[in-house]
């Protein structure tokens, strides 16, 4: 008999989420529409003046990005937990919070990573400046992650809940603003000229701290849900 | 087949696979079970008796480690049981049957296995096999009915490499050859040395040898017993 090893686990499990999103991929492409969606109404409503776009193309694209994550976050324990794999998941002899930050990763790579390779290109809709664009970049590669782990651990407590959209989006923008706040922040910096590093760092930081923290609370809460 | 009591006389010196002392669970202050005692030995197959809302599938599940008991102990092998030294040795069976429906039963199987390990001499495939759901590698487990949703969660717990089932309603869903694949399995399991505690309200049980029975009484002052001396009184 033989229980194979923690490694095994995840790249079952990874693999499996992949296969999945791959079966499901018209709803795994709903982000990246609704982004697109928002991002395309801005300058019908807004008007086309290139200057006043230019101003707010960074923010918008942030904002824009930040609403698909939430829309897909719901997503990530649901499916699991109403059809029992979440139990299996809680039941397998591997570290809890390694199997749920595999499962973050792959949700991360599926839903953020993509709209973060677009992000240019929404980017030059709204006329983003050249200086800001490659910041825009580095600011979404550092508070995307972030924002999947923050989001995992509400999602994981909201998850035996019926219905629990709303209460979800209560609890995770709170601890979504100062994400928001650096990475916007960021961008502004760049535009205006001043050095942008800093806000940059603080968002590394804080995704070093969530890598390490986010999956444990996330397994803790999970157990608190399937009980 | 020999039967079970012979081959499990020899485990009978070790300590009891699975033992309960004083188990008993209450949500909100409300009991569930119990207090409830009971050993099971390596070789044994219990059956867990009780009406619906007895708590059944919350016995499982406490037994699984799932749930918390709120009083009483669970000894595995004799040590106290925690999360971490149980799940390498139980598999469970219940009412949800995590598969994934967008994916095929052997994928399904791979991935239990890739997750849970996989019994010497048994692969996702042989499995599906020993379940007789050979044609039904490639169909996706959307397509499925029922009764074969239920014998691929079957195979999954087949296919783990674990000493104690906990199979909750394991005859549910299933036609009469799938009720004597069932016991088949129980019987090839406890007769491995295996032990399994499986629930059911009666209209099939495990019939080969004579199983532990668990009879499952509601906890003091449980809406159901109120209900149940309003019925005798009737009669």
């Amino acid at each position: 008999m033989s229980s194979g090893s923690t490694l095994a686990a995840c790249s079952a499990l990874v693999r499996r989420d992949l296969t999945l999103v791959w079966r499901r991929r018209g709803d795994a492409l709903n982000p990246i529409l609704f982004a697109l969606i928002v991002i395309a109404l801005f300058p019908l409503a807004l008007g086309p003046e290139p200057q006043q776009l230019q101003r707010i193309a960074a923010g918008v694209v942030f904002v824009a990005l930040l609403l698909a994550g939430l829309l897909a976050l719901d997503t990530l324990f649901r499916s699991d937990y109403e059809d029992g794999s979440l139990e299996q998941l809680v039941l397998s002899s591997h570290p809890l919070s390694l199997l749920l930050a595999c499962k973050i990763a792959v949700h991360w790579l599926t839903t953020a990573l993509p709209l973060i390779v677009v992000a240019p290109l929404l980017g030059e809709l709204l006329h983003l400046a050249d200086s800001v664009r490659w910041v825009l970049v580095a600011a979404l590669l550092l508070a995307t992650p972030l924002l999947s782990l923050i989001g995992a651990v509400c999602v994981a407590l909201t998850v035996g809940m019926h219905r629990s959209g709303m209460l979800l989006a209560l609890l995770v923008l709170p601890l979504y603003v100062p994400v928001l706040i650096f990475g916007a922040g960021a961008c502004n910096a760049a535009q205006i000229g001043l050095p942008y590093l800093a806000p940059l760092l603080w968002l590394a930081a804080a995704l070093v701290l969530a890598l390490v923290l986010a999956p444990l609370a996330c397994a803790a809460a999970l157990r608190i849900s399937l009980s | 087949m020999p039967p079970i009591s012979d081959t499990s006389h020899d485990f009978h010196d070790r300590p009891p696979l699975l033992e309960a002392r004083g188990l008993a669970f209450a949500r909100n202050d409300e009991p569930i079970f119990g207090p409830l005692d009971f050993s099971l030995h390596a070789g044994e197959v219990a059956l867990i008796e009780g009406d619906n809302g007895a708590g059944k599938t919350t016995l499982l599940r406490v037994l699984s480690g799932l749930l918390a008991p709120s009083s009483g102990e669970i000894r595995l092998r004799g040590e106290p049981l925690t999360l971490a030294r149980l799940s390498p040795q139980v598999a469970l069976l219940s009412h949800q049957a995590g598969l994934k429906h967008e994916l095929t039963a052997l994928e399904n199987l791979r991935f239990a296995a890739g997750l849970h390990g996989q019994r010497k001499g048994l692969s996702p495939m042989t499995a599906l096999a020993g379940v007789g759901l050979d044609g039904y590698a490639d169909v996706p487990t959307r397509q499925l009915s029922a009764g074969q949703k239920k014998r691929v969660a079957l195979a999954r717990v087949l296919l783990a490499p674990v000493a104690l089932w906990l199979l909750d309603e394991p005859y549910a869903n299933l036609d009469l050859d799938g009720i004597k694949l069932v016991n088949r399995l129980l019987e090839r399991h406890a007769n491995g040395g295996g032990t399994a505690l499986i629930t059911s309200h009666g209209a099939y049980a495990y019939t080969s040898g004579t199983p532990r029975r668990i009879p499952l009484r509601p906890g003091i002052g449980h809406r159901q017993s109120a209900i149940e001396t309003a019925a005798e009184q009737v009669r």
